[in-house]
């Protein structure tokens, strides 16, 4: 019978796959829980469930599976449970029937990035900013713009119609347009010019 | 074209879209000042985010991982020991590895190598046949006397949290008392995922010592038992539960 010890990868082999994704997944956890901690623990935690679900897999699901989205949405569902454990009551505020309601918020007391950026820079408000949306708003700018991901992987990632990912990426931008109004042209006046049109 | 149309293909023009897309949204661009203004402003932030650097993590990450992961490799090659272990309630399968057991099953007249083989499907493990240790036998002794488990003598850490938090919420249930699936979602703060717990007690790999059977539904019925309903209202009458 053939069991997950005896079909789990290589610790060396899985060592060669924690190396070249642990730190776009550390980044990715960083910007969903805005806490340095929070990211390295989902980020250990998402690496172990990996190898435990390549252990169970048959060598068909291994040589058909896309290694990359897999793993964001592994870490996305361990993000998802670990905020859920810790704030039972933080129901996403829905930025479409309200977007004045983030920027409410956000005079309320917004999250800190400390464990992003130190300092005060432009860096420091955008990051920000974009802990003030919503977490599937936020996971969808996120892999579209920071992580450069197309349409159809931010859907496989996230497990949604391509239409959806679409209508979360623009609903995003234009919250985030608003909380960051006239600091976005200081970024453009560093010197990289922003343009409309090719 | 609407303003409300373009705006919806702006992201668009950030990946390679046809020709003819491109050349309506910027002649609609061209044409009106006020979407013009607000492209600007889009371009404007998602150029911010494309400018956030990439954190680095703590050096010592990668290395934790791996250290956890030759951990597991190690736990889990180790083997399932299963053996079979009488009790008021019929004939036990008992899977148990170290100090701590894992899997249970009552003999349905299944062959031992078909236990086995439910049990390794079940824990994704190698599963082994032996006899039993004299606490494996100590332990349900004493909850089939208390119908209270010992912790130290169980581990379900290879469940998911979720599965854990309810097998233990199901474990609070006082002997000869039941209660709802609601009740167990509930419990362990996820008052929407009855159903959830529902498929989690029919999955569950230690039944009677994680005492499923006091969950029912809503009405009180006893709605369902991976061995029969019957051996449900056994095993409540056995504890004294009194409809």
């Amino acid at each position: 019978m053939r069991s997950s010890a005896d079909s789990a990868p290589s610790v060396m082999s899985f060592e060669r796959i924690v190396d070249d994704y642990q730190r776009r997944l550390y980044g990715f956890a960083l910007r969903m829980t805005g806490n340095r901690e929070d990211a390295e623990e989902i980020v250990q935690d998402a690496f172990v469930r990996a190898y435990r679900a390549l252990g169970k897999m048959s060598d068909q699901q291994r040589a058909e599976l896309r290694l990359q989205p897999w793993l964001y949405t592994i870490t996305l569902n361990v993000t998802r449970n670990r905020l859920r454990s810790k704030r039972p009551s933080n129901v996403a505020l829905d930025a479409l029937a309200d977007p004045d309601a983030i920027l409410r918020e956000s005079n309320e007391g917004p999250p800190q990035p400390e464990a992003i950026v130190e300092q005060n820079s432009e860096i420091a408000l955008v990051e920000r900013a974009l802990l003030q949306l919503p977490m599937h708003l936020r996971a969808a700018a996120t892999l579209r713009f920071i992580e450069g991901r197309s349409h159809p992987e931010i859907a496989e990632i996230l497990n949604q119609p391509i239409g959806t990912v679409k209508s979360h990426v623009h609903r995003a931008v234009r919250i985030l347009r608003r909380i960051l109004g006239p600091q976005i042209g200081r970024f453009s006046s560093e010197g990289v010019p922003l343009h409309a049109m090719s | 074209m609407r303003c409300r149309d373009v705006e919806a293909l702006w992201d668009e023009l950030r990946g390679e879209c046809q020709a003819s897309l491109k050349e309506t949204v910027n002649g609609h661009l061209r044409a009106c000042p006020s979407c013009q203004v607000m492209y600007e402003q889009y371009e404007g932030v998602a150029y911010c985010l494309s400018c956030l650097p990439l954190p680095q993590p703590s050096c010592d990450l990668a290395k934790k991982v791996i250290q956890h992961i030759a951990a597991l490799k190690g736990k889990l090659s180790a083997p399932i020991v299963l053996s079979a272990v009488s009790t008021p309630v019929g004939r036990l399968y008992v899977g148990f590895k170290a100090d701590r057991i894992v899997y249970v099953s009552l003999d349905t007249g299944e062959s031992p190598h078909e236990v086995a083989e439910r049990a390794q499907r079940r824990l994704h493990r190698r599963v082994v046949r032996g006899d039993a240790p004299a606490w494996v036998v100590r332990a349900l002794d004493r909850y089939f006397n208390t119908w209270t488990v010992d912790d130290a003598t169980v581990d379900i850490s290879d469940l998911t949290p979720f599965e854990q938090a309810a097998l233990r919420a199901a474990a609070r249930i006082p002997p000869g008392e039941v209660r709802s699936y609601a009740w167990v979602a509930m419990q362990i703060g996820r008052p929407k995922a009855a159903r959830a717990v529902g498929r989690v007690m029919a999955r569950n790999p230690l039944p009677f010592l994680f005492p499923c059977h006091r969950v029912v539904d809503s009405s009180g019925d006893l709605h369902n038992y991976y061995y029969g309903v019957e051996m449900k209202a056994r095993l409540l009458e056995m504890e004294g539960y009194r409809r």
